[in-house]
């Protein structure tokens, strides 16, 4: 197992600047989850640790070993592809094998080495199967274990559930949880996926247009997002957002004006601001509450979904336009309905013009919903 | 700098000798293409005297001339022989076409009995050369009064390219999502307006795979020409240059000339579709 | 629902099947499907005086054993094959180092060399024949000088003219024009490997060379046999190269003759033989059983073996 360092990469295609400086530490054995739209670069990025891109500028290490044009087998690394490039001509056996087998281990080490990942991965009875004799789980069980069996100092995920439905993808992500504890190894996981990002990830890296956004924990991230980007990304479903007015800039205690002109409270450090700057509130659907009294508004609730334990109301606000509430399973609004919520000032987030997240004053970082 | 590293591949010194050996070796293998076709062109624009002393030399003004393409078109009707060629590769192209896509569709799209037996009878004309067939096809030519005919020509080339068309289009018309036409029929849209009004603008990338592997051969066939229509009213290019190089061996000049007049629209023509052609070759329709 | 319901709407004719169908059947079954077959029957009967009668397997008996036909015969027969090995060993083996080249990643210009390696595919056979009979000519030595300007000057014979090389000499000429195809071929294959799995094997540790012999080409195995049959195929469909350049007579000595000359010299008639539409049948009827046996050997023992591969 091994330590991965970043320094400024950077990646060109041609004239296209892919990748602008990309800086990142990951610690050994931890879980690191790189996120974002597609398009973002980090499957590029993967690619960059992996060898089989070169990189443009910056350094790359491995276990404190610069690695860069260095080929993807000796830097230690394995890679669990979102296709699972399991070679089709070849049986599960020999797909495991193959990367062994190169390298010119005996017959026996490779014998065991396959066996003992295959039993770990519940795939032992499948080793004389086709790649197309398996069913999609199946596949992406032989996939990890060729990643396995050469005992890598890092794992590289390249989105590897998203072929996978959905409940599969949810057991799939179980697994992969316990497979990390049990190896202890260091992961870089790539997906656009921010509930696998929340489960699975020591630390998530959101990167946005060729940039790290963002880098921290799981929940760091969802209480502290340090821009309008982030905030959006994280949480489900996502975080609303009301444009408004300031207009009484403040340290700790800043009041708003939306469009319709109704007034907000907000505890976050505008001081840097002035009056009549326009900032964004974000406020999080979970935090919303039909019953608090603080910043109340009024809307007409346009849709209802029932997830059972708990809904999301739909709903209209006049000029400002659509919210989410988060509200519980068993609350008895219908389609139609005119109702009051309101939010308390220190769970609302505030983002100037540039999408950078304010200070937040006092902040309410427990997820629960408030009363 | 930056201009430097740009035309080096970015991973360093490693890979330079790799992609040099590769790019030599295909050009290698284009000169060696290409220089038999370059020869005979170039050397047909030149004085007798100049194509053997100097072969590989370019025309210039002292040894330049058109007299082989005089010669040519003063003893033989080029132009009639392109125009036949052009008019029977035309026809034939556009009917297989047409009529395998036809079939095609028909024999994908509906169940009915001998719909396997015809399949196979199609298929089987895949691997047998119609060639084969000659000393029928002759007779039946004769019996139908067909012989010196573009028609003949242009019957025997749809039965020729019919087979492969047939398979080609077939398996393209299985990719077609059943909904279309599902869809269609919900609507009760006729099955002749189905078929050319949602499947056949469906089919135009897999036709074009299907023309370029039907044109080539038809246009540069020597067999049938020879055996069915070898008159002087019903020469195909490829045969009239056969017959007149065949005739005028001795005058280069001639030879050459008529050489050139059939390959150079040829690659002309080649040049400007190549692309498609090409991405009708490799789009997998030959799977 | 009573089933006796559903015949009450009885089916139209099916005209729309007739329409679709009807034509390109027609054409294929009167222009292919029955000149084959009668070509086949036609060869179990002999024409003498305007009057055909039946006469079994005797023209077959008379081709294989009958000194005036045998020697030709198995003499085109072994030339085939002989023209058909050399197409499997120099063409296709080419031809897959080509596609190989072709399809390396990120290859500049490799649209181009694409484009002007398969041009001579493009050109009809006959010119092609006769550009190498002026290129090989000893009249005008461009040959010659090419190999005394490389030092192997005095290798140059009349490649074109002697018996020994002239069979062979035209292989090769066919292998230069139709390299092409096996190359487009099994270069088309190669791309639709998708970069995946490529990838998958150099983070393996595969090399280039590793990658290429356990990964890619099994993967075009299935194209590589395919090459193969249609190559068969190919060469005992050829005739016009030999028709151009050495004529009906497939000279020197028909050293160059292949079953396609044969078969048109036996139905057309040659100097003092005459033609003989039953002759010609029973050697077109010969090709169509070496064909079959080939195709049919591909399908049984080889194709079979083989698996194709969805991605």
């Amino acid at each position: 197992m091994a330590s991965v360092k970043l320094n400024n990469i950077k990646k060109r295609f041609g004239d296209v600047d892919v990748l602008h400086g990309i800086d990142l530490d990951i610690k050994d054995g931890e879980f690191v989850v790189l996120i974002g739209e597609s398009g973002c670069g980090k499957s590029t990025l993967l690619r960059l640790l992996s060898g089989l891109e070169d990189i443009t500028e910056g350094d790359l290490y491995i276990d404190e070993e610069r690695v860069n044009g260095r080929s993807p087998a000796k830097r230690g690394i394995a890679m669990v592809f979102q296709s699972y490039a399991l070679y089709p001509h070849m049986n599960v056996f020999k797909n495991m094998a193959f990367g062994l087998k190169i390298s010119g281990k005996d017959k026996a080490f490779v014998n065991n080495k396959v066996m003992e990942a295959a039993k770990k991965l519940k795939i032992d009875h499948l080793l004389e199967r086709l790649p197309r004799e398996l069913s999609g789980g199946q596949r992406q069980r032989v996939a990890i274990g060729r990643a396995i069996v050469r005992d890598p100092k890092v794992f590289l995920f390249d989105e590897p559930l998203s072929n996978l439905d959905a409940s599969l993808r949810v057991q799939t992500r179980v697994e992969l949880g316990k497979l990390h504890q049990e190896l202890k190894a260091t992961v870089v996981y790539v997906t656009h996926d921010q509930v696998e990002a929340m489960t699975l990830g020591d630390k998530i890296v959101v990167m946005n247009k060729g940039r790290v956004e963002q880098v921290g924990a799981p929940l760091d991230l969802y209480h502290h997002p340090k821009t309008q980007f982030v905030a959006a990304f994280i949480g489900s479903p996502k975080m609303n957002f009301l444009t408004a007015k300031i207009s009484q800039p403040d340290p700790e205690n800043t009041q708003l004006v939306l469009e319709s002109g109704r007034v907000v409270q907000a505890c976050v450090d505008t001081s840097s601001l002035n009056k009549g700057d326009l900032v964004q509130i974000g406020i999080r659907p979970e935090h919303i509450a039909l019953e608090c009294e603080h910043n109340t508004v009024e809307g007409t609730v346009t849709l209802i979904e029932h997830l059972g334990e708990l809904s999301y109301l739909y709903i209209e606000i006049g000029q400002e336009g659509e919210m989410v509430l988060k509200v519980d399973g068993d609350n008895q609004h219908q389609a139609g309905d005119k109702i009051t919520f309101g939010i308390q000032p220190n769970r609302l987030y505030l983002f100037d013009h540039q999408g950078k997240a304010l200070t937040r004053v006092n902040a309410h970082t427990s997820a629960a919903i408030p009363l | 700098m930056k201009l430097f590293s740009r035309f080096m591949p970015s991973s360093g010194m490693r890979q330079v000798p790799k992609s040099v050996t590769i790019h030599a070796v295909l050009l290698a293998y284009t000169v060696i293409a290409l220089f038999p076709i370059i020869v005979v062109v170039i050397n047909s624009f030149k004085e007798r005297r100049a194509i053997f002393r100097d072969p590989l030399g370019l025309p210039d003004s002292s040894s330049f001339t058109l007299v082989g393409f005089e010669q040519v078109l003063l003893r033989s009707d080029f132009g009639l022989y392109s125009w036949n060629s052009l008019v029977v590769t035309i026809l034939a192209v556009g009917l297989v076409l047409l009529l395998g896509a036809m079939a095609a569709w028909a024999l994908t799209e509906y169940k009915f009995k001998g719909n396997l037996l015809i399949t196979f009878l199609f298929a089987m004309g895949i691997m047998i050369p119609i060639r084969l067939g000659t000393v029928s096809i002759l007779s039946l030519m004769v019996n139908l009064n067909l012989v010196n005919t573009l028609t003949a020509l242009v019957l025997v080339y749809i039965a020729q390219g019919l087979p492969l068309a047939v398979y080609i289009l077939s398996e393209f018309v299985r990719t077609i999502p059943k909904e279309l036409t599902e869809a269609a029929r919900c609507d009760s849209v006729s099955e002749y307006k189905i078929f050319f009004c949602v499947i056949l603008p469906l089919l135009k990338p897999a036709m074009a795979t299907v023309a370029v592997f039907t044109m080539i051969p038809i246009w540069n066939d020597l067999w049938f020409p020879l055996i069915l229509a070898p008159g002087e009213e019903t020469r195909t290019i490829t045969l009239g240059v056969q017959q007149f190089v065949g005739q005028y061996v001795t005058d280069w000049n001639s030879v050459l000339s008529a050489l050139t007049l059939a390959i150079v629209p040829v690659l002309i023509l080649y040049t400007i579709f190549s692309r498609q052609l090409i991405r009708g070759l490799t789009s997998g329709a030959v799977k | 629902m009573n089933p006796s319901n559903q015949h009450d709407e009885k089916k139209p004719f099916p005209w729309h099947l007739v329409f679709f169908l009807g034509p390109g059947l027609l054409i294929y079954v009167i222009f292919s499907v029955y000149p084959l077959l009668d070509t086949l029957v036609l060869s179990l009967y002999n024409e003498q005086q305007g009057q055909s009668h039946f006469v079994g397997l005797q023209n077959f008996i008379t081709l294989i054993t009958d000194d005036a036909w045998s020697h030709a015969f198995w003499n085109a027969l072994s030339n085939n094959f002989t023209f058909f090995a050399i197409h499997m060993l120099v063409q296709n083996p080419i031809g897959l180092i080509l596609a190989v080249l072709l399809s390396s990643p990120k290859l500049r210009l490799s649209g181009t060399y694409r484009t002007l390696i398969f041009m001579p595919t493009m050109l009809s056979v006959v010119i092609i024949g006769f550009v190498w009979q002026l290129l090989l000519s000893p009249i005008w030595g461009i040959s010659e000088n090419f190999l005394y300007s490389i030092g192997l000057g005095e290798y140059f014979d009349a490649w074109l003219g002697k018996e020994s090389s002239a069979l062979i000499t035209l292989a090769f000429i066919s292998v230069w024009q139709f390299v092409g195809i096996p190359m487009m071929l099994i270069y088309a294959t190669l791309l639709n490997i998708p970069d995946d799995i490529v990838d998958a094997s150099v983070v393996d540790g595969a090399n280039s060379f590793q990658t290429f012999w356990h990964i890619k080409l099994p993967l075009i195995l299935p194209t590589i046999a395919m090459v193969s049959i249609l190559t068969f195929v190919a060469n005992f469909n050829a005739f016009e190269l030999i028709y151009a350049v050495k004529g009906a007579l497939a000279g020197p000595n028909f050293s160059t003759d292949l079953m396609g000359t044969f078969f048109y010299r036996t139905f057309f008639g040659f100097q003092l033989q005459q033609g003989s539409a039953s002759m010609g049948a029973a050697v077109a009827t010969l090709m169509f059983l070496i064909i079959l046996v080939g195709v049919m050997l591909f399908l049984f023992f080889i194709q079979r073996r083989i698996q194709r591969f969805q991605f």
